[in-house]
């Protein structure tokens, strides 16, 4: 594993999660994330950072449904990352999370195309915010314009605010003092944030539990998101 | 610089040194009205870049979450749940999130305005001065009894004020009516605690401690009574902090998997209307291993194998709850069914134990009779047709879209001489009305609202502005009591309230004594600490008793229509009574079940849809004995195969450009049948199905999973 600090990551209990999105709307109010319309949204260019892959399994009367909140996985070694010609796509050093970078972005699209989690969404077109809708927008965030690829950021605006209220205290982060957008909204508590590097957080204590696994983890891309099963 | 603190570190220290820390603010008694003042005067509690994060109550459901604005420079721009709050505990569904949408919506009424002909849509603005004098007219000169108010679902400071308006003036009562409210059957199911519990009102289920867990189409993760704080107890049974407690297991009877239902684990899909049978035949095995049950078997369509496995399950455990969902309340046989449910719950021994049904002590504020009945709702349609009805107020509801079409709302209307309406966007109602006097969006306004239908504790949940009301609108309640003020010396004096704080203030002031959540003998000091902490609660719970009815028998259920299908109309998960079809986000959001966004659906099972020869995006016309819509086929896996189920939310002819035009409306299939509780019977009508070979493409998210197209099946 790598040097040990501040290595944020994600834990996802499936059995808690109901597939209600409420994270997937927060996560768009959080990071200015536009509404495409019924045209864009059937062409697949809806904008969502999160999405929850539903799944059937059996046939009726015998069938299930499976939801799994699936977004940037903030990979250790993201394949993102080496075929972006402008080094837009970068890896903080500082968080050790994936972070766009609007504007060296060109909108060549090889990072979508290299993301086995196909995390990333592109911006098609110069997306409208009818006043005053544009009054919430929030100023923390980047609102983005055509041709630029964007994906989760683990809200690294909310990381760096808690890091930085932390400083001017003169103490740590504390664990669960910084949540994204989707773990705080989160009614069923499914999603917890926290600091991998710390074995006493809540995320290292839940993702040593049995249930724990990590999606395409035999890509070798070391997924910063970690998955509890199922026990349904 | 030090070799410690770069410069750049140095720059963010001194930016954060003074106001590091994110405080709750409550307006202070000072700070009753704000004003917009210039940049170089800034208001209280406004620093450049710095947020300011107020507590209030969110109004787009009747539940109450208690949420957590965050404000920068004026303009809010996020919403949290108040972790403090009983009902939310910090967290919110996504109607909530998207409830800054319906703030800074670009289709809002942004001032008071009147057409002189009804529907022509030809408003033209008046002031409030204008708009006060035809409110003060149409309370002195209408007779009291041919006065009406229809407000919304929620129990909140405008129902109060308005049931004491229509007291003091001799008015028949105000009634609170919602579509959610009539989709959980709220009525049905007060009436039916009333009989079992002998309290009238809305029971609190412990879902959080139970172990076994019988929900009979209670869809708490989409819009049940409560459903952040039901959803919470879901994530707290699955998987608890507490050792000794096994993991929760929930099993769901519906005809349609909901979103519920798709988290529970055994989904058991019943008869729509034997849900009342089913419960009383886990009641029989509770007490006699031996008792006979293929009766039930066969009315829902299940094998006597598996409900005995079930009802082993059920009995086994130590703590074990039903759930009455409103779908089972909404057939003809729907009063007996939930006192079957409840019953069931008395037999479990669960009756105020950890896991299990428990009532809170509603606050001392205001009389809370319960939501309408559709009967009554009827009752006022019957008046307003007879003529009975002069001069209709209407508030927080849209009843020409929230009501089936059967009922004639619409040509009632034409009865009623005016139509005051006090609707924040122009709605399918509103459109029709006389006057519009837009009331506040909840951000900008003040108000309370009780809550007990869910969450830990019994609330008076607070509402403050977080901003400054964007446009020309003005409190109803200011309306109403300015108009009141106007009636004479004789009149007025009855409603002896300044305005709205006022008025809030002197019901707040009712709880100095209660203690609880927290106590200050001042009432200004008790008002501020309420506005800060987002409400007051009190942990007292009331006592149940209950007794299982004598001679409760369920009798089988009656359908409406010859249709080879059962209709089940079920409110949208995001949409909820219709109202958040304009905001954008709620519209984007996949349904979680279909992942369909910006439509409308039939949801028909695969094996019946290959035999009518129908893919995928077919348009079909759904056809009852009332009415026909047509909506797009979703080949939807897990639903019984003699059922077809439409949301409902969708199919708005108004409510501005996000709304108009989109899906159908399923409440124009309903009949006007009622269950015994007089509510009514919406998922009893049989439809049929007829095929248009027209196609049209839904909106369906589900295309991306894998890569672009790749994995859909």
């Amino acid at each position: 594993m790598e040097e040990s600090h501040g290595k944020w990551g994600m834990v996802i209990d499936l059995d808690r999660c109901n597939g209600c999105q409420a994270c997937v709307t927060a996560c768009s109010l959080e990071n200015n994330i536009p509404a495409t319309g019924y045209d864009n949204a059937s062409y697949g260019r809806g904008m969502h950072w999160m999405r929850i892959i539903r799944t059937w399994e059996g046939e009726y009367p015998d069938i299930k449904a499976n939801f799994q909140p699936v977004m940037c996985q903030q990979c250790g070694r993201a394949p993102c990352e080496p075929v972006c010609p402008v080094f837009a796509t970068q890896h903080s050093q500082a968080e050790e999370i994936n972070l766009q970078v609007y504007n060296r972005c060109i909108g060549t699209r090889y990072c979508a195309n290299n993301c086995p989690y196909t995390a990333r969404v592109f911006n098609w077109f110069d997306w409208e915010h009818p006043e005053p809708m544009n009054y919430y927008l929030n100023p923390d965030v980047t609102v983005r314009g055509r041709g630029v690829m964007e994906k989760c950021t683990f809200c690294v605006q909310r990381i760096r605010r808690g890091e930085e209220t932390a400083k001017a205290q003169g103490r740590g982060v504390q664990d669960g003092e910084v949540q994204p957008a989707c773990a705080q909204v989160c009614p069923t508590n499914a999603i917890v944030f926290g600091d991998f590097s710390d074995p006493e957080s809540r995320v290292s204590q839940l993702a040593s539990t049995q249930r724990s696994a990590r999606l395409e983890e035999s890509l070798g891309t070391q997924p910063r998101v970690v998955y509890l099963q199922s026990l349904l | 610089m030090s070799d410690t603190l770069s410069r750049r570190d140095f720059l963010k220290l001194a930016t954060l040194g003074s106001a590091a820390a994110a405080a709750l603010t409550g307006c202070g008694t000072a700070a009753r009205y704000v004003k917009r003042q210039p940049y170089s005067d800034m208001p209280e509690y406004t620093l450049p870049g710095q947020s300011t994060f107020y507590a209030t109550t969110c109004q787009d459901c009747a539940a109450g979450c208690g949420l957590i604005v965050r404000t920068v420079e004026g303009r809010a721009l996020k919403v949290e749940g108040n972790p403090n709050h009983p009902v939310s505990r910090g967290r919110t569904c996504a109607r909530a999130q998207a409830a800054l949408q319906g703030l800074y919506n670009p289709d809002r009424v942004i001032g008071p305005q009147m057409q002189a002909q009804r529907g022509s849509g030809a408003f033209g603005p008046i002031n409030w001065e204008t708009a006060i004098t035809v409110v003060k007219d149409a309370l002195q000169k209408t007779p009291p009894a041919e006065i009406a108010f229809l407000t919304g679902l929620a129990p909140d400071h405008v129902f109060d004020l308005v049931s004491e308006l229509t007291a003091a003036l001799g008015a028949p009562p105000p009634l609170r009516y919602g579509a959610l409210g009539m989709f959980e059957a709220r009525h049905t199911l007060a009436q039916a605690a009333a009989a079992v519990f002998g309290t009238p009102g809305l029971p609190v289920f412990d879902l959080a401690g139970a172990q076994v867990v019988f929900s009979f189409g209670a869809n708490f993760a989409e819009t049940w009574l409560s459903p952040v704080a039901y959803q919470r107890a879901f994530g707290e049974m699955r998987q608890t902090q507490d050792p000794l407690h096994s993991r929760g297991y929930l099993v769901q009877f519906e005809a349609r998997m909901s979103l519920t239902a798709a988290s529970a684990d055994e989904w058991v899909p019943v008869t729509p209307g034997s849900e009342g049978i089913l419960a009383q035949a886990f009641a029989r095995l509770l007490v006699d291993p031996a008792a006979d049950i293929a009766a039930a078997a066969q009315a829902a369509g299940v094998s006597e194998e598996r409900l005995l496995r079930l009802a082993g399950i059920f009995a086994r455990a130590e703590r074990k709850l039903a759930l009455p969902g409103g779908a089972a309340l909404a057939q003809s046989n729907g009063l007996e069914t939930a006192q079957a449910i409840l019953a069931l719950n008395v037999l479990a021994g669960n009756l105020g134990q950890p896991g299990g049904v428990q009532f809170w002590l509603a606050p001392a504020v205001g009389q809370d009779g319960g939501a309408a009945s559709f009967g009554e709702i009827k009752d006022l349609v019957d008046r307003m047709n007879k003529g009975q009805v002069k001069t209709l107020f209407i508030h927080g509801v849209n009843p020409l879209f929230e009501l089936p079409q059967a009922l004639g709302f619409a040509q009632a209307l034409e009865n009623v001489s005016q139509v005051i309406s006090f609707a924040s966007f122009f709605n399918e109602t509103a459109a029709q009305s006389n006057y519009l006097l837009p009331d506040h969006t909840p951000f900008e306004a003040w108000g309370y609202q009780r809550t007990s239908s869910g969450g830990e504790q019994g609330t008076l949940s607070s509402i403050q502005p977080v901003v400054t009301p964007l446009y020309d609108t003005k409190s109803s309640v200011d309306v109403l009591l300015a108009a009141f003020q106007l009636l004479g010396d004789e009149t007025a004096p009855r409603l002896p309230y300044r305005d709205e704080v006022a008025y809030l203030q002197q019901a707040v002031a009712k709880l100095v004594q209660q203690g609880a959540s927290f106590t200050s003998n001042d009432p200004a000091l008790f008002w501020t600490q309420w506005l800060q902490q987002g409400g007051w609660w009190s942990s007292a719970a009331a006592a149940v008793n209950g007794a299982v009815p004598p001679g409760l028998t369920v009798p089988p259920p009656e359908y409406h229509g010859a249709g080879e299908f059962y209709l089940l109309p079920f409110p949208h998960p995001h949409l909820g009574d219709g109202a958040g079809a304009n905001r954008p986000w709620l519209q984007e959001t996949p349904d979680p079940m279909t992942t369909v966004m910006w439509d409308s659906w039939v949801e028909i099972n695969p094996q019946t849809a290959d035999r009518l020869g129908l893919k995928d995006d077919d348009v079909v016309q759904v056809v009852s004995p009332v009415g026909s819509v047509n909506a797009v086929v979703y080949r939807y896996p897990a639903i019984r195969p003699d059922t077809v189920a439409i949301p409902f939310g969708q199919g708005h002819t108004e409510l501005g450009r996000y709304a108009q035009g989109r899906g159908a409306n399923p409440l124009d299939l309903l009949s006007l049948r009622r269950n015994a509780a007089g509510d009514l019977a919406f998922a009893a009508v049989k439809v049929d199905l007829r095929p248009t070979g027209l196609t049209r493409k839904l909106a369906r998210f589900e295309d991306r999973v894998g890569v672009y197209g790749d994995g859909k099946k």
